[in-house]
């Protein structure tokens, strides 16, 4: 574009090179470019669910037994269940500690407010990875932690091993990575409340909690939902975190897939099951709460 | 009075905030300190000053080519997600069409998709087409799980610019591309390098699509996690890291503080 914007085309020219920029022209690419790289690739993955698709030889043909041995299942369903819980209990956690930040930076009063906003939100755009090696070097048994209490006498042969590779480990790094994010659409439903509402009600005689509760709290919902399903998503799929902190324990429905998939003992149809499980999941939370997930909300300045 | 907040109330919340910025940064601050200290392992106490993992991944070839796969990678995959969503954001603000709702709804739908499911479905489509993995299977991905958040950066931007710009400049006689070169790209270029900026970081650091559809050049997030498995690179590692974290931070400081003052110049 920048070429051949410098050396402008003689005028006659430019007549004849008239485009117009019709719908068709404007959504046909990246239409597209969705179809066949997002929406096919999906149809595939169910297709070979129902062992319609196999890159096994030999016959195959629309069954349900892969869906069937999922439903029946006690393993897979467990370890969803788990993984369920585990989302949902840092999705929780930290929407009530962002709560208060998004609070504070949005109804403070502070005038350096989107300073402070870009210095929490500044992690949350640094890389997901590196995020997670820190927490290993710091939770591991010669760790940062250990290594601190050993040196202030603490008997070396007996660390706190359960710091890393646990479902706590897991937590705890899931959290730290999504705290800065959930705050986001908090604040920008929080900004948007029309503080004269708070004016009136202590007009009326209602006290700051009263206010809160009856006033600020609901209209702020919404943001509330937003920022908890934009945790909750991620996490539900999540297999990086748990496999480089977990351990064990902290295995989650993720690393299943993985590992179906994986080197070990390959089993794509039954890894199609629960690749499209999960999307299911995320689809029916996301329709459900669609009229929560205004992307207006998030992309507020 | 402050209807929001007393102001107990305010210095409890900040005190609250601080808590919680010195917990986010602390990790950070562990990884610099650590990867100045003269030790094979990250443990107290620390044991002197020096530069070694700093050279030590200077040399590291293997790892200099992971940056540069990733860079090229974010590279392409920015600027092909960047000109599909200025084209996808033009129809969703100017153009009335039937079925918006669902088309709009498909273009941010990568944003809830697990990246996992996602890989896993790449894969099994090249797979079936026998396209060989490679940095363009890479590519390709990133563009679908970048496309969405270029949109929610372009469209509202191009909300606010007023259309009746565009409609003199096309009274006049500009082409459409024209009127969109002399009209419209200036006015949403704020918007443009935010949105390139977001795919640029968001292809750099993404391992879930990529582990599956990754060829023999690996990206610097695949490096990465291959390193976390073996404790003898872990100083050059947390090295690289900072490098990396405190790049990443001036660049989205930087890319932050650049678009308010542009958005304000443009709007005075």
């Amino acid at each position: 574009m920048a070429t051949a914007d410098a050396r402008e085309p003689p005028a006659p020219r430019r007549r004849r090179l008239r485009l117009d920029l019709t719908t068709p022209t404007l959504l046909g690419l990246p239409l597209a470019w969705l179809v066949v790289f997002f929406l096919v690739p999906i149809a595939i993955v169910s297709a070979y669910s129902f062992n319609v698709y196999s890159l096994d030889p030999g016959p195959h043909g629309f069954t349900l037994s892969a869906w069937h041995d999922f439903l029946h299942s006690s393993i897979y369903l467990r370890l969803f269940w788990k993984s369920v819980k585990m989302s949902l209990l840092v999705s929780a956690i930290i929407v009530v500690l962002a709560y208060p930040l998004a609070y504070y930076l949005a109804l403070s009063g502070t005038k350096r407010k989107y300073v402070l906003l870009l210095l929490l939100i500044a992690p949350f755009l640094t890389s997901y990875l590196l995020r997670v090696l820190a927490w290993k070097v710091i939770l591991g048994d010669h760790g940062v932690i250990n290594s601190f209490l050993f040196w202030i006498g603490r008997d070396p042969d007996h660390p706190i091993s359960q710091l890393l590779y646990s479902r706590f480990a897991v937590m705890l790094v899931l959290g730290y990575i999504w705290l800065p994010f959930v705050a986001l659409p908090i604040f920008v439903s929080l900004e948007s409340l029309d503080t004269r509402l708070l004016e009136a009600a202590s007009d009326l005689g209602a006290s700051r909690l009263q206010a809160f509760r009856k006033v600020t709290l609901p209209l702020s919902l919404p943001g509330v939902f937003a920022a908890f399903l934009f945790v909750f998503i991620p996490t539900l799929g999540e297999f990086v975190t748990p496999s480089l902190v977990g351990g064990t324990s902290g295995y989650m429905y993720g690393n299943q897939i993985v590992d179906l998939f994986g080197t070990g003992f390959p089993d794509w149809e039954t890894g199609s099951v629960l690749a499209i499980f999960l999307l299911l999941v995320v689809a029916v939370l996301t329709v459900v709460f669609a009229r929560f997930l205004q992307p207006r909300q998030v992309t507020a300045d | 009075m402050d209807v929001a907040l007393s102001k107990n109330g305010a210095r409890l919340l900040r005190a609250f905030f601080c808590f919680v910025v010195i917990f986010l940064y602390a990790p950070i601050v562990i990884l610099l300190i650590f990867s100045f200290n003269d030790s094979a392992v990250p443990t107290f106490p620390l044991s002197g000053f020096t530069f070694r993992w700093y050279r030590a991944f200077l040399e590291n070839g293997d790892l200099r080519g992971a940056l540069e796969t990733s860079a090229i990678i974010a590279a392409l995959s920015s600027v092909g997600a960047v000109v599909l969503g200025v084209l996808a954001s033009l129809a969703l603000t100017r153009r009335r069409f039937r079925g918006k709702a669902a088309v709009s709804a498909l273009l941010l739908s990568p944003l809830v998709i697990p990246y996992l499911v996602f890989g896993i479905s790449l894969l099994l489509l090249f797979h079936r087409l026998g396209v060989p993995r490679s940095v363009l299977t890479v590519v390709i991905g990133h563009i679908v799980i970048s496309l969405p958040y270029t949109i929610l950066v372009l469209a509202p931007r191009l909300d606010q610019v007023d259309a009746s710009l565009e409609e003199a400049a096309f009274d006049l006689g500009a082409s459409r591309l024209r009127t969109f070169r002399s009209i419209t790209l200036p006015l949403i270029l704020p918007a443009v390098v935010s949105a390139f900026l977001i795919a640029f970081t968001t292809s750099f650091d993404e391992y879930a699509v990529a582990s599956f559809v990754v060829g023999t050049r690996v990206t610097f997030p695949i490096y990465l996690y291959s390193a976390l498995r073996f404790p003898s690179q872990l100083p050059q590692v947390i090295a690289v890291a900072v490098v990396v974290l405190v790049v990443s931070l001036g660049v989205v400081i930087a890319a932050e503080v650049g678009r308010r003052f542009a958005e304000r110049r443009f709007a005075a």
